[in-house]
């Protein structure tokens, strides 16, 4: 009886949450549904960033560049060439752009393009070892923005791109907002569920193989080349899809939306989420999104902070999450969950399994 | 495994106060957003933190200009305007248009504002111009002298500039190269973004047919750690005038630094009016020497708030008693042209808020910036904001200033951008 | 410390040291050639080109570069000691420089200079000990994290209390420039490049001729090994940080002159510095140095002399060259090649 409980566990919740995500609207204002919107997109991307280097075990300091890929093709798709017109841009012939497409469109074919991208990338990244791997990937975040402002004449430079403000397509009777927060969810939803077969079936088995031990993996048999270029390509298209979502609730790309800071703090929020478990990347995603917007307005402090005093307090918080829970939040959860099982409540002296 | 407990605990106890907060309905029951009996609720977002941070205290002076406001007695006797005090939200969005957007829905949507002021960014405008037209939400005195918000406002009615704009000020340069025959070898050295690139097409259309007279325009990338290649390149020319058109930081002294290390001093040094701050004057003369920035010029539509000149002007003077009155706590550098920056944008809002009269909407506080005509006391004499169905620039005039010892002094007549 | 009396005899004799010099040498000799090819293929290429204005390209590049060199140092002897790479390396410098600045305000340069020093000795152990020490055994990326949380305190912390306006750092050299043959050389530049190397000797005479360099590279190599044989690691790892803290100083102090001081002072340079050093192999503080001024020279070069990548893309122009390096050779230029025992 027990064995099936803990089996069922899993989609329990999950059916849960979907339950909850989708009820959520009832209670809450506008804004309030826009930032789960958002939570929703950063959930995608932390998703991808954790099978990269939660499950294969491949740092990446380039997520928020590759994000940055899928937004500003939604965006070129989006508006299509009549929409570039408007910006005096036209692009080369060469380049696929139609007329402007329905943004939920995008989603797809910018996730397909960016994977497509990440997996390219993937292929010289099995030379390079981790700290080498680190540089370039700190490469692509660095250069993304460089190159969106050098190719203006396909992407807008620095003035960036307004897409269409949002609307309910197909003429459903629905606020926008909502439309766009169902979005989101029912994209993230369908991604996870993905997620969730993918690491628990062979291929996930053989990425944390990879991720402990390379050696050994290739020894039982698994091509490390194969698995670890098709998490980048995975992991590439998450970033894609988020981005892709990105775009249309924003309404506007443009280089500096794309900064280094938001692959570090992309892996910073997959880190205290917890790697290595795809409940982690909700956890990052909450925190990413409401951190710091709210650490600019504390409910509980009313005194006035120095404008630097943000940037200290997430520093130091990031540190001390780091000493305390180096599983992150989804590492705490687990340990909870398996002194609940075990019933055990005092300190256990064997290592339990990180990340 | 009490370790564990206990950050448990800790979570759970932050996500019990922190959740109520994140999940308060908020009632939208007012006919006009962000105006009560007693209040005007504002907003605007500015990059606090990030690359250009140190541009932080323009939302200051204009929160210490409301600050004096809410608690001198107006000219029909009340406190605030018409009774109403302000209350100016601002938020920190890095610089990032993203976050601009997140916090700009945030201050519309959840606090409530009834305008957005003073937004600082081309870019960040850029991303909330089509959200706040949509809604009709006043977006007004933008930080930024791009000339969008004075072109555009056909296609977006709820959005309105404020200051000089770089086209304009680009053009004032030119006619003055133009009118002082002796120098006539230009070089410019610009930020390589819209920003510079703006100021360049105004020199060139300021000079029209004598663009010729440019030697030189190299540009540099706020990633680079060193602009010796490219003034080498400048010194090479053999340009007599260098425009800078640098932002406000690094970049200025750092280019000025360079120019001098490569013993090149330029008879005639330009620095635009961004750039051309306290701070970074100082900074420049503590690296290169007060002789090798003495004689640069910029322009200016505000009076130079270090000006000796100035000291007994009025507007000056009641410049320093708001703010050693009224400014944050902690104390602030009244020199930084910034915070004299804020109290001007402000003494505009109120005044523009006062045109939208006893009871004012929305609509009514955009009507009142297709009318505004009167003068700012903390311009330059004879500077007039003025708009009109037609001209949607606030403040398109300026004169060109020339440093000298720490301050700015008018040297032209008034020039008319635009 | 005890350092037990079965280490090895420090190895002073004369030929590995003279390899060492033949070695440097002939990379220099080999960089000159390949540049003064280079200059004559660009004769051909370009319409306007001088062999002065080249040289002053690479001139220029050197002096950036030393600057790169000099914060690669830093991120090279810390993850050399204690196999960490240290994102907050160029933060912790930004803030021992403000100090530095602050300091001079009392006193005059080379006693502020040396105190700084002293100050960020300590601050460097300082945060091994409490911030890094509780993490040391968890994964890298936990490790990374925390130094990710640094970086953003402490930019922020030095944004706090000396305000984000930008200030002018005082220079010990001269201001004075000197001209060789149409080439200008500040001697500012002159100066850095000179501490750069200066400095990379020193280092490398440490870890080569000193008992404590010794017992440094034992605990890099295997801390288990030297707990065994008595040192104490705790203490080296300590020690790691706070040398590094210390030539971090020394980069801040040497690049705020021309760099000119504010908070972001090192952001944008730890990414130089950062491929700098794996560039020239992660774990050697040569490679870091050669790693930094080719990447100087590099950048400059392909800025100019490269229309299509011009001023705009030079930064990842010279990022993908250093990539085609690292897929040749993974472990950098001068890194040691890691052999992965089954």
């Amino acid at each position: 009886m027990r064995r099936y409980l803990s089996v069922a566990v899993g989609p329990a919740l999950f059916v849960v949450g979907a339950v909850v995500v989708a009820l959520l609207p009832r209670f809450m204002g506008e804004f309030r549904l826009l930032e789960f919107t958002f939570v929703a997109i950063y959930v995608i991307a932390l998703l991808g960033l954790n099978i990269l280097t939660g499950y294969s075990g491949q740092i990446s300091l380039g997520h928020g560049a590759l994000v940055g890929v899928g937004a500003y093709v939604a965006a070129l798709l989006s508006l299509g060439r009549p929409g570039l017109e408007l910006y005096q841009l036209d692009p080369p012939s060469w380049i696929p752009l139609g007329d402007g497409m329905r943004p939920v469109f995008t989603i797809p074919i910018a996730a397909l393009v960016t994977g497509v991208i990440g997996f390219l990338i993937g292929i010289p990244a099995l030379r390079l070892g981790g700290v080498s791997l680190a540089l370039a990937t700190l490469a692509l975040a660095v250069s993304f923005p460089i190159l969106m402002k050098r190719f203006s004449e396909v992407t807008g430079g620095g003035g960036g791109l307004n897409l269409n403000l949002p609307e309910t397509p197909f003429g459903w009777d629905i606020s926008t907002r909502h439309w766009l927060y169902y979005e989101a969810w029912v994209t993230a939803g369908i991604l996870f569920l993905a997620a969730w077969l993918l690491v628990r079936g062979r291929i996930g088995r053989a990425w944390r193989a990879i991720r402990d031990g390379e050696v050994a993996a290739t020894s039982s048999g698994v091509n490390p080349a194969l698995y670890k270029t098709f998490a980048f390509g995975v992991s590439s298209a998450y970033a894609g899809a988020a981005g892709a979502l990105f775009a249309i609730e924003t309404a506007y790309v443009n280089p500096d939306t794309f900064p280094v800071s938001l692959s570090i703090l992309l892996l910073a929020s997959a880190v205290i989420g917890g790697l290595g478990s795809l409940a982690g990347a909700l956890f990052g995603a909450l925190l990413f999104e409401f951190l710091p917007i709210y650490s600019q307005e504390p409910p509980i402090f009313s005194f006035h902070f120095a404008e630097q005093a943000p940037s200290v307090v997430f520093g130091v918080f990031l540190i001390v999450i780091m000493l305390l829970l180096p599983g992150g939040v989804a590492g705490l959860f687990r340990a909870l969950a398996g002194a609940v099982r075990t019933g055990r409540f005092r300190r256990r002296s064997d290592t339990s399994e990180l990340a | 495994m009490k370790r564990v407990l206990l950050v448990t605990l800790v979570l759970g106890a932050a996500l019990t106060v922190a959740l109520p907060g994140a999940f308060a309905r908020t009632e939208a029951t007012q006919a006009t957003p962000g105006i009560t009996s007693n209040t005007i609720k504002i907003g605007g977002t500015f990059p606090y933190s990030g690359p250009v941070s140190s541009y932080s205290p323009i939302p200051e002076g204009m929160k210490t200009y409301f600050r004096f406001i809410n608690a001198r007695k107006g000219p029909d006797g009340k406190r605030g305007i018409y009774g109403r005090k302000i209350d100016f939200k601002t938020y920190d969005d890095a610089y990032n248009p993203a976050n601009t957007v997140q916090l700009t829905n945030k201050l519309v949507l959840e606090d409530k504002v009834f305008a957005v002021v003073g937004t600082l960014g081309t870019e960040d405008n850029l991303a909330i111009r089509p959200f706040l037209n949509q809604r009709k939400v006043p977006q007004v005195l933008v930080s930024t002298g791009a000339s969008y918000w004075g072109t555009q406002y056909k296609q977006f009615p709820w959005t309105s500039g404020w200051q000089t704009d770089y086209i304009a000020e680009g053009r004032m340069y030119a006619r003055w190269i133009l009118a002082n025959a002796a120098r006539q070898k230009i070089a410019i050295f610009y930020q390589n973004d819209d920003y510079g690139k703006d100021y360049l097409n105004g020199i060139k259309q300021g000079l029209r047919s004598k663009t010729n007279l440019i030697v030189s325009e190299l540009s540099y990338e706020v990633t680079d750690t060193s602009y010796a290649s490219q003034i080498a390149r400048q010194k090479a020319t053999g340009a007599d005038t260098w425009i800078l058109v640098t932002t406000a930081g690094t970049p200025t002294v750092r280019a000025l630094a360079t120019a001098k290390r490569l013993g090149w001093k330029p008879d005639q040094i330009i620095i635009n009016s961004v750039a051309a701050t306290d701070g970074v004057m100082a900074a420049a003369v503590a690296s290169v020497g007060q002789d090798f920035v003495n004689g640069a010029v910029s322009t200016g539509y505000l009076k130079n708030n270090t000006n000796p000149k100035y000291a007994k002007d009025p507007a000056i003077r009641s410049y320093r008693r708001i703010m050693s009155k009224y400014a944050p706590a902690g104390g602030v550098n009244i020199r930084n042209s910034f915070y004299y920056y804020g109290v001007a944008k402000a003494y505009d809002f109120v005044k523009l808020m006062y045109k939208a009269g006893k009871n004012p909407t929305r609509a009514s506080l955009m009507a009142a910036t297709a009318k505004m005509n009167w003068v700012n006391p903390y311009t330059l004499a004879g500077v007039k904001i003025k708009t009109s169905k037609t001209d949607r620039f606030p403040i398109d005039q300026g004169k060109i200033v020339r440093y000298n010892n720490g301050s700015w002094s008018e040297i032209s007549a008034l020039y008319k951008g635009r | 410390m005890a350092v037990p009396a079965r280490l090895p005899r420090i190895d002073l004799s004369v030929g590995p040291v003279l390899r060492s010099l033949l070695l440097g040498v002939g990379f220099i000799v080999g960089a000159v050639a390949v540049l003064v090819l280079l200059g004559l293929v660009l004769t051909q290429t370009e319409t306007a080109f001088s062999w002065s204005g080249y040289a002053q390209q690479i001139v220029s590049g050197l002096s950036q570069g030393a600057i790169f060199a000099s914060l690669a140092l830093a991120l090279v002897l810390i993850y050399r000691t204690t196999d960490v790479l240290n994102f907050a390396q160029g933060e912790m410098a930004t803030f021992t420089t403000f100090i530095a600045w602050s300091l001079m305000h009392h006193m005059s340069y080379w006693p502020a200079f040396a105190l700084t020093l002293v100050i960020a000795f300590i601050g460097g152990a300082a945060i091994e000990r409490i911030v890094i020490r509780p993490v040391e055994h968890r994964p890298e990326i936990v490790i990374v994290i925390v130094t990710i949380g640094l970086l953003i305190a402490l930019n922020g912390l030095s944004g706090w209390i000396w305000n984000p306006e930008v200030k002018a750092f005082d220079s010990p050299f001269s201001n004075g420039t000197t001209e060789i043959a149409g080439v200008v050389i500040s001697y500012q530049e002159l100066g850095v490049l000179v501490v750069c190397l200066a400095t990379v000797v020193l280092l490398w005479a440490f870890f080569r001729f000193t008992t404590l360099g010794l017992v440094m590279r034992a605990v890099a190599n295997s801390q288990d090994a030297s707990r065994l044989v008595g040192v104490r690691v705790g203490w080296m790892l300590a020690l790691g940080w706070g040398l590094a803290a210390v030539l971090g100083a020394v980069a801040g102090m040497m690049a705020a002159p021309s760099q000119f001081l504010d908070p972001n002072l090192m952001l944008v340079i730890l990414i130089y510095s950062f491929a700098a050093a794996v560039l020239g192999g992660i774990d050697s503080p040569i490679g870091a140095v050669a790693g930094g001024l080719i990447l100087g020279v590099l950048i400059n070069i392909l800025g100019t002399y490269v229309d299509f990548i011009g001023g705009e893309l030079r930064l990842p122009a010279a990022l993908v060259v250093l990539l085609i390096v690292l897929l040749i050779r993974p472990q950098g230029l001068f890194g040691h090649k890691v052999v992965r025992r089954v």
